[in-house]
């Protein structure tokens, strides 16, 4: 399904099938969010603010077949997957974003809410600035979800 | 070694998720780096991984990996001089 929606909504680029699921699915969200929708300027004073509950449990477990005894081939394509905050890495890079990123491992989705106040709230300088946030989440091979938002505030 | 080469190329395609392409889409003399298929510094330690599960063959010296990894064929031709199974 991933890739379908890869197929339709960007086809242009390849390291896409290099991601692990959880990359894959925050890859697509923000595709869909972002693509016409904002300028590019915008897009590179963003911040990336996901969270979910199972961090990156389903590349995780992956990785560690890959580590079983008597198979011992450890797999650095899926050893560079094991934090769940590259997805953050995965969406900047594809949008240039250069403002702050950060993924939280929460019980639910309403958690995120308080830290995106603290976030818009913080004494940092730099005027209206857009954040990308949302619940990204990938315990299982065919079981994900994902929820994403802009959201914009001052950080006077 | 024309039999090799093909089985290769279909390796290197699932071990790097290359869901795209084909072994016919992979040029045997392309670098497998840079230009070519443009592979990186994790699809490197990839082929090392696939040449000691698929091949028995451990790299010991880094320095051996520039031209073993030039292309499919230089891989292959290593390949066939020191694979264990």
């Amino acid at each position: 399904m991933l890739v379908e929606l890869y197929r339709r909504f960007a086809g242009d680029y390849p390291k896409f099938f290099k991601m692990d699921t959880l990359c894959r699915l925050g890859f697509i969200a923000a595709e869909i969010l972002l693509k016409g929708q904002t300028s590019q300027c915008e897009k590179e004073q963003m911040s990336i603010i996901l969270a979910n509950r199972s961090a990156s449990i389903k590349n995780d477990t992956d990785y560690l077949a890959t580590i079983s005894e008597g198979n011992y081939y450890p797999s650095p394509s899926l050893f560079v997957y094991t934090l769940p905050n590259i997805v953050t890495g995965e969406i900047a890079i594809r949008h240039h974003i250069q403002g702050e990123t950060s993924f939280y491992i929460l019980e639910s989705p309403e958690q995120l809410e308080p830290i995106i106040k603290s976030y818009f709230s913080s004494p940092l300088k730099g005027g209206p600035r857009g954040a990308l946030t949302g619940w990204c989440e990938c315990s299982k091979p065919n079981d994900f979800y994902a929820k994403m938002q802009i959201i914009y505030g001052t950080t006077d | 070694m024309e039999q090799l080469i093909e089985q290769l190329k279909s390796q290197i395609i699932e071990a790097l998720n290359f869901e795209d392409l084909t072994p016919a889409d992979i040029e045997t003399d392309a670098p497998l780096f840079g230009e070519g298929l443009g592979l990186d510094s994790i699809d490197a330690l990839e082929l090392i991984m696939l040449m000691d599960r698929e091949y028995g063959i451990k790299l010991a010296d880094p320095k051996q990996g520039k031209q073993i990894f030039r292309s499919v064929r230089t891989m292959a031709e290593y390949i066939q001089e020191h694979r264990t199974k």
